[in-house]
């Protein structure tokens, strides 16, 4: 028996041996907030060059914690807020001034300056990175230590763009990243690899500890924004602590039992938790739609496939949707009504939003008006087994809607989908493959309809949604890749105004370009929204720390510590 | 050449051609599964932003970083000798990690979870098993059936079934992991307690399965040994019966010695569903999330563990037959 414990131990001693080399002792409950959502595997990299989806520090838009951006947006407002940049402004047609805030240093005491800004714009025209600017960009260049310039190429300028990559790129510091890419000889795929495995970057936290089930950042007391941007004060949680959950069950439940404070994932029919558990738990609104909208998950049409070509075809299955199932079942009642429309109701591009025009052409939930569609526009004809054909023998489907396997509410909103085209007399099928195959045949075109949520809200919007959604220069033929327009829809009148947009800056003139736009958008229809959705969800417990934002208390947008919701680091409090 | 000798050689030499159909089948598999795995990784970049050159740039860089530009048999080439070199490249979904490091890691706790499994679950087994046989009556009546039973429910329903009743609905052991998230890893009581909690349902899943299939396997080679000429021959000489179990439980438990070292072998195939079900962050585990995210290299290296597992175990066995038993030695080297 002896034997058989001692062989026991070794095996467990090997086990844990491996997790042991970062040996670590308890955080303190009370001095750490958990945060939940934004990683579901194990972290792989801390270089934010490396453009994996799986890394924790990779996207500039929200993870401000370790690097910064110039500035991060508020979706309440449509503003930047200013993070390492100070001011920003256009000095003419293409050149636009942005100030770093000279009291700026990274983690090891080395200040922020206008180099380094304008290194890590160019590492993107060095490298093939993510970053886009560069197709709009002459040149990044310092005026003086905190003053830079981004000039734009005079040939294809993009006002737009340019001011949404303002906020969407770290300032990494060059004194280390220049050794990184001259140890790895100015090799990008070399460069890629690197691990970085203890960050030095300029925001308030850094990495304390990491392993495939927890990612545990610290404060960084001496952090420069507490002086220059928050007067003063520091965040009251001495670590941010991400737990890696496996599902979505596993983490809402941590959440209820108060393991998590905030989180950022689907949580159905969490009204409940406050109205019937009675649990100190709590969303941006208290009652629906209980999130703020920022995206549009839409169904996709491939319009050149026939019949799905003909608008009225598209229309009639836009008025077979039934919207408010859609938000009811799939969605926990978070979306609001949908409108027929690319602009965004909420927000800083509610402004061009025109209910008008939305009212006499859009479209919403009405089957009698799909059925009169297909009868009396189209001549459609019912066949025995109840689904219409065209006058040339054309039966409308089977068409096949798709959509990651195992993205639940997706899921469920293409069956109510596909329930509601069948009961006016459109043959949709669904179909959830994999999510590497569903991506595949949505950037391929290999789809009769696909679901996908357009774009995130930001300085580019509306634009960009209409730019992903219409625009066709660029955009591949079927068969190849494409990363917008899936359905490689084609106007050209279109394309037109959507160059137009990012050159204007009279805020009338704009206002009359998008409505021509989304005019257009009405009456071609290539794809159309199924819900909103907010940016991330943001839902909060207060058994351990108070002060969450709010629609009550709006001083930062509902971002779970994310993005300008950062701004509530400064604001929680222990409860009790 | 001697005997044994040829015969060494010879089975090395089919083993080593089923090593290379492995590398074969291990390599093109994958790569059978629609699906552009390069395409996934940028458009995750790259969402939400407008068509450009710069994504075709991106993507291109991630082609050639990966190989995937080269033609497929050079592609091939390149993997074989990677292999040989004991690189298994580097994983496309937990890009920029290496399936080496990954499934060095996953490997220990896939091990931990079925070696001790496998080895209780068939010592009790054989145990039952030979107690079944001699007792017969009310014993042999209930453990029979039931070993019987329990090996025909099909694994993943017994799992899931643990998994439901002490997990879900009783809320007795954790649904997943190998150890809580909010824990951090130490040599503290709570946490090895965590580990042993995670560790409970999976391992029990394991065994219930084990102890049925080599309780039915021993029964019947106990009694069919109870019914040989030499126990009845010792019965007549008045020996003990004690004395004739052990010669009865001595012969009968050489075949399931064989059965041992085959689990044993497929230990790392074998883990996949308990896996899965549990959520458990072994070998498997990684292999399904592979195949969902079109992994190539984690898929390669997976499959390539688990075959190595099967074969070199098989290989050690026939050597140890060559070895101890002269008759098969004999007849496989006439074959030849």
């Amino acid at each position: 028996m002896k034997k058989v414990f001692v062989v026991f131990l070794l095996l467990a001693s090997l086990v844990m041996g491996s997790a042991l080399f970062a040996q670590v002792t308890q955080i303190p409950r009370e001095e750490a907030v958990y945060v939940a959502g934004f990683q579901w595997g194990p972290p792989t990299t801390d270089n934010p060059l490396a453009g994996s989806p799986m890394t924790f520090v990779s996207d500039p838009r929200q993870h401000i914690w370790i690097y910064e951006t110039l500035f991060t947006w508020d979706a309440l407002n449509g503003k930047y807020v200013p993070i390492l940049g100070e001011s920003y402004r256009w000095l003419d047609d293409l050149r636009l001034e942005v100030k770093v805030n000279p009291k700026a240093y990274f983690h090891d005491g080395e200040p922020v300056t206008a180099d380094d800004v304008v290194y890590s714009y160019k590492l993107g025209q060095k490298y093939p990175l993510g970053l886009q600017i560069w197709e709009w960009l002459k040149d990044v260049y310092k005026v003086d230590n905190h003053t830079v310039i981004f000039e734009m190429k005079p040939d294809n300028p993009n006002r737009l763009m340019v001011e949404d990559a303002i906020g969407a790129t770290f300032i990494l510091p060059e004194h280390i990243w220049s050794k990184v890419e001259a140890e790895n000889n100015y090799d990008l795929t070399k460069i890629r690899q690197f691990r970085n495995e203890n960050p030095v970057g300029s925001g308030p936290y850094k990495v304390f500890y990491e392993s495939p089930e927890t990612i545990i950042l610290k404060r960084v007391d001496n952090y420069w924004g507490n002086e220059a941007l928050h007067g003063g004060k520091k965040p009251a949680a001495k670590y941010i602590v991400h737990p890696i959950f496996k599902s979505n069950d596993e983490g809402s439940l941590a959440f209820e039992n108060g393991e998590v404070d905030v989180s950022q994932q689907f949580t159905p029919r969490i009204w409940e938790m406050w109205e019937k558990k009675g649990l100190p738990i709590g969303t941006w609104y208290d009652e629906i739609p209980y999130h703020m909208p920022a995206t549009m998950p839409s169904l996709w049409f491939n319009v050149n496939k026939y019949p799905l070509s003909l608008p009225e075809v598209r229309k009639a299955i836009a008025y077979s949707v039934n919207y408010a199932r859609i938000s009811e079942l799939a969605m926990s009642n978070y979306s609001p009504k949908v409108q027929a429309s690319l602009i965004l109701p909420y927000g800083g591009e509610a402004k061009y939003f025109d209910e008008n025009l939305v009212k006499q052409y859009g479209w919403e939930y009405n089957p009698k008006e799909a059925v009169r569609i297909l009868e009396e526009d189209l001549g459609a004809t019912k066949g025995k087994d109840g689904i219409y054909v065209l006058p040339d023998g054309t039966r409308l489907g089977p068409f096949s809607v798709e959509c990651p396997y195992g993205w639940t509410d997706w899921n469920a909103s293409l069956q109510i989908v596909a329930q509601g085209a069948r009961a006016v007399g459109i043959d949709i099928q669904t179909s959830f493959p994999d999510a590497p195959i569903a991506y595949d045949n949505r950037q391929t075109g290999n789809f009769d309809m696909t679901m996908w949520a357009p774009s995130q809200p930001g300085p580019a919007q509306p634009w960009l949604r209409f730019q992903i959604a219409l625009y066709s220069k660029g955009v591949p033929e079927v068969g190849q890749i494409a990363y917008s327009n899936y359905g490689r829809y084609k106007n050209e009148w279109a394309d037109q105004l959507i160059d137009m947009i990012p050159k204007v800056t009279d805020e009338k003139e704009l206002k009359n370009l998008y409505t021509e736009l989304d005019q257009i958008y009405r009456e071609d229809i290539p794809m159309f929204p199924l819900m909103y959705r907010p940016q991330t969800f943001y839902e909060y417990n207060e058994t351990y720390w108070t002060g969450w934002a709010n629609a009550k208390n709006p001083y930062a947008p509902p971002m779970p510590l994310v993005g300008a919701g950062m701004e509530m680091l400064w604001h929680l409090e222990p409860a009790k | 050449m001697k005997g044994f000798t040829r015969y060494f050689f010879q089975k090395l030499f089919w083993y080593l051609l089923a090593f290379f159909l492995a590398l074969f089948l291990n390599f093109f598999l994958p790569r059978l599964i629609p699906g552009d795995p390069i395409s996934v990784i940028v458009s995750k970049m790259m969402s939400g932003t407008v068509a450009s050159e710069t994504q075709e740039r991106v993507y291109q860089s991630f082609m050639e970083e990966f190989g995937l530009d080269k033609p497929l048999p050079i592609q091939f080439f390149n993997y074989i000798g990677n292999v040989f070199r004991g690189d298994l490249g580097t994983t496309f979904s937990l890009y920029p990690l290496s399936v080496n490091e990954v499934l060095g890691n996953a490997i220990v706790w896939t091990i931990f979870l079925q070696f001790p499994a496998i080895i209780v679950g068939w010592i009790l087994g054989n145990l039952l098993g030979a107690a079944a046989a001699y007792r017969k009556g009310v014993f042999d009546k209930t453990i029979f059936p039931v070993a019987l039973f329990v090996n025909s429910i099909p694994y993943y329903a017994l799992a899931i079934i643990l998994l439901y009743v002490f997990g879900v609905f009783l809320g007795w052991f954790p649904i997943g992991g190998g150890y809580s998230r909010t824990l951090l890893p130490s040599w503290s009581w709570a946490f090895v307690i965590d580990v042993l909690h995670h560790y409970f349902l999976p391992f029990i899943s394991i065994v219930l399965v084990t102890i049925g299939g080599q309780a039915i396997g021993m029964r019947e080679m106990s009694i069919y040994e109870l019914n040989t000429d030499y126990v009845t021959y010792s019965k007549m000489l008045g020996i003990k019966d004690k004395k004739i179990q052990s010669y009865v439980f001595k012969n009968a438990v050489l075949p399931q010695i064989t059965g041992l070292a085959i689990s044993l072998g497929t230990m790392v195939g074998g883990a996949l569903i308990t896996e899965i079900v549990f959520g458990y962050p072994g070998v498997g585990t990684w292999l399904f999330n592979g195949i969902r995210q079109l992994d190539y290299p984690m898929i390669q290296g997976s499959t390539l563990i688990i075959a190595m597992m099967v074969l070199i175990a098989n290989f050690i066995l026939d050597m140890v037959y060559g070895l101890i038993d002269p008759r098969i030695k004999a007849a496989q080297t006439e074959e030849g």
